[in-house]
């Protein structure tokens, strides 16, 4: 069968935004593409498929799912089909989140030193006082620049009005730029020329752009700085990535036993005796980046490494309790924030969020509750959630009665349909959701988002959950002018 | 050892490590091309000019055109320096001694150039046929590398092909390097970004080396200093002189050519120059001098060379 019949024959969701399709027309962007696809047929696709999971696999690309005691190495499900975002569009959702992460910055100075915010009453204190992820531990630490949010993946939606919503702030350590990266490099191998003829922008300066970063927060009389990537170790599931970007960036990748904490200083030890560090990205969470001050049993760490942290003789990236910011409680007030320390409007609008602490919002959430989706604030990765709609009678009387018991580790949101983009499944084309997950660095010179970032897929039919952890897969995101 | 055999070991390798740089140089570009760059002034005139054409006309034609460029550098039989032409010769010059290089070689290079000759002028250089064909012949080409390595006997062969493959990759760098200074003018004191040097290195192997070892921001210094005199770096110009010298000392130590005097001179002038260039001196007036003598240089020592061992017509 040839693809012009598949791509006739794909159908959206009605009432969904779909990417590609509005009622059943090719929108602009997607003309270019859509004409490449007619030109081949389904083996070709079947090929391309093939060609691609191969690549992922012959350079490691892969996870490790253990069971048995055998280790199976899986690739992350990679849709071959790119999904395209207009320059236009791009440069609201750029704008967006740069003025989202300023306010988000800014935020995070004030919470850890003067806590104006709160004396304001803009965001209520018990709000952060009773938030797990507020790390008193960092009160006070001055850090370079004033950034805390480095390196940020912020998840973006669209709605069935078409607007990009911001779903979630990930602020600590956001995964999958390694991803966003090469998923590029296996579009070039597959459909080299439907990528040059839609001169998309470029990805792959990434990696040069978070190392400039890192060398302009070493304290400054350094000359030549050393930075290092601290990973968990090979057992961590975005281990390939820590690897990826080590290489990509050219610095030494290094695990907590590498690392000394001497005289407030850090040190890795080498082979020509200890050498200093003075720039850390580290990959490992704050409870486990410092066995004296968090999690004592914690192999990870390094001990003394927040002493050294404290006295400005090494910079962390992302600043350690940075937590607070992207919990998904005080997520609701960053809107507020946007006002309160911008004097602007939000650019992209949050999904409405009920705080269950707040009793006229708990009966509208329990009143509706199967067009609503219940997410518990300290978790990630797609757990601890409970869709309305999907849910079963048992599981909804759990999750009331755990609200009941503590509403502030849940709040609630409308279910919002997330976008359709086609897919190359079953040999059809199929509308699958989708999110958005672009990766912006900010540094001393302001901050820089790569065109494009990380289209999460939810591969199962109808399933709005993206996390590859809950069998997600992902998309090479085209900014096209 | 006969000098036709000398000769045709030196030219195997030569031929072979052509097609590797020209191979690394096409996979380089292919790829970035198909992004829409930052600095939007990559093309295929680098490649060309030291592969191909310095027709300034066929040049603004093929520049921007990857099918037609590809074809050029990789097919064209026209082109005396297209892949399939030196996989051509390779095999001649392996043809002519197979009893002096061993079976896994021979069959090796007469592999390599059955797949060639399949490509023809119909071959589709397009989609992912094209990356595809460049990968499997670049694999052969550093299969070459190892097949030999891992089965000639060191014997005065091995010197020669040595020999042969180190003289091609200095003057590789030199070319490819020397293009990529004169698309700036050669105005060295503007600084440009890594992104622009980026296509070099990778066509010279050298970026991950180059993010690994260099850290300050002054690109055009850093990348400078790597692909001419960093004594680690595989294809920069010292070590390939430094190698030359060290397979060059072998053959003349048993032998008794009157010639050999002059010859170990010139070649120990050329590696001293090198090696004892000040660094800072090169400014852009000195560099392109640089460049262009060393080349010379180093060409005049192969002629040298050829003249003393391999004449034998």
């Amino acid at each position: 069968m040839n693809c012009e019949d598949l791509l006739r024959q794909y159908s959206s969701y009605p009432g969904v935004w779909d990417e590609m399709c509005d009622n059943g027309q090719i929108r602009n962007q997607y003309q270019l593409v859509s004409e490449a696809v007619k030109q081949v047929d389904v083996a070709t696709l079947q090929q391309k498929d093939r060609i691609a999971s191969e690549l992922f696999m012959s350079q490691g690309i892969t996870f490790t799912v253990y069971s048995d005691n055998a280790g199976i190495e899986r690739i992350f499900p990679f849709d071959i089909l790119p999904r395209i975002i207009t320059g236009r569009e791009w440069d609201i959702v750029e704008k967006g989140i740069q003025q989202r992460l300023k306010a988000l910055n800014m935020f995070l100075k004030d919470v850890y030193n003067e806590q104006q915010i709160l004396k304001d009453k803009v965001v209520p204190a018990n709000l952060i006082a009773s938030c797990p992820n507020y790390t008193r531990e960092v009160f006070g630490i001055k850090v370079p620049y004033d950034i805390y949010v480095h390196i940020s993946g912020i998840d973006l939606i669209r709605g069935a009005d078409g607007i990009f919503y911001v779903l979630e702030d990930n602020l600590r350590t956001p995964s999958g730029v390694s991803y966003m990266l090469e998923n590029r490099e296996v579009t070039k191998r597959i459909f080299p020329e439907m990528l040059a003829s839609n001169k998309v922008r470029m990805v792959n300066n990434y990696p040069l752009l978070l190392h400039d970063i890192l060398m302009q927060l070493a304290p400054q009389q350094i000359s030549n700085p050393t930075a290092v990537l601290l990973t968990p170790g090979i057992y961590n599931s975005a281990y390939y990535e820590h690897t990826f970007l080590a290489r990509q960036m050219g610095v030494p990748l290094v695990e907590g036993r590498d690392l000394v904490v001497d005289n407030h200083k850090v040190y890795m030890k080498t082979t020509y005796g200890l050498q200093q560090v003075h720039v850390i990205y580290r990959r490992v969470d704050d409870d486990f980046l410092d066995p004296l001050v968090f999690k004592p049993n914690s192999a990870l760490g390094v001990p003394g490494l927040v002493s050294a942290y404290r006295k400005g003789n090494v910079a962390i990236v992302n600043a350690m309790g940075n937590g607070v910011a992207d919990d998904k409680a005080v997520y609701a007030f960053v809107p507020a924030m946007i006002k309160y320390y911008l004097n602007e409007e939000p650019i992209l609008p949050n999904v409405p969020t009920y705080e269950l602490t707040n009793l006229e919002a708990k009966e509208h959430v329990f009143a509706n509750i199967g067009n609503m989706v219940i997410k518990r604030t300290n978790e990630s990765g797609g757990y601890g959630m409970l869709m309305g709609n999907k849910a079963s009678e048992q599981e909804i009387d759990d999750f009331k009665q755990a609200i009941e018991k503590d509403p502030r580790s849940f709040i609630a949101q409308p279910i919002i349909k997330l976008s359709t983009v086609p897919c190359f499944i079953n040999n059809r084309f199929e509308a699958r959701h989708v999110d958005l997950r672009p990766y912006a660095l900010c540094g001393p010179q302001g901050i820089k988002i790569v065109p494009g970032g990380l289209t999460r897929v939810a591969l199962k039919e109808g399933s709005l959950v993206v996390n590859s952890s809950q069998g997600g897969g992902s998309k090479d995101t085209w900014i096209v002018d | 050892m006969l000098s036709r055999i000398a000769d045709s070991m030196f030219w195997l390798n030569r031929y072979m490590e052509r097609s590797d740089g020209l191979l690394r140089g096409v996979k380089t570009h292919y790829i970035l091309l198909l992004d829409k760059g930052v600095n939007e002034d990559l093309s295929w005139r680098a490649m060309l000019e030291t592969f191909a054409t310095h027709d300034e006309e066929e040049l603004k034609l093929l520049e921007n055109d990857t099918e037609n460029s590809l074809y050029k550098l990789l097919l064209d039989t026209a082109n005396q320096n297209s892949l399939k032409m030196m996989i051509h010769r390779a095999r001649e010059n392996a043809r002519g001694m197979q009893d002096h290089i061993t079976k896994e070689v021979w069959e090796h290079v007469n592999h390599m150039y059955h797949d060639a000759n399949q490509l023809s002028s119909s071959t589709s250089l397009q989609g992912f046929d094209a990356i595809k064909i460049i990968d499997s012949l670049s694999n052969e080409c550093i299969l070459f590398n190892g097949v030999s390595d891992t089965t000639m006997p060191r014997g005065m062969g091995w010197n020669f092909m040595n020999l042969g493959k180190f003289v091609e990759r200095c003057i590789l760098t030199i070319e490819l390097t020397h293009k990529y200074l004169s698309l700036i003018e050669f105005k060295t004191e503007e600084e440009k970004d890594i992104l622009y040097w980026r296509p070099l290195l990778l066509s010279l192997s050298g970026y991950e080396m180059h993010l690994k070892t260099y850290r300050s921001t002054n690109y055009n210094n850093n990348v400078l200093h790597q692909v001419l005199f960093n004594e680690n770096f595989t294809r920069s110009v010292l070590y390939n002189l430094i190698r030359i010298e060290k397979y060059f000392k072998r053959i003349v130590e048993n032998n008794h050519a009157e010639e050999k005097e002059a010859l170990i001179k010139s070649l120990g002038r050329l590696v001293s120059k090198v090696k004892y260039t000040d660094f800072d001196s090169l400014n852009h007036l000195t560099l392109q001098v640089f460049l262009k003598e060393t080349k010379k240089d180093l060409l005049e020592f192969s002629n040298q060379l050829a003249q003393t061992f391999f004449s034998y017509s």
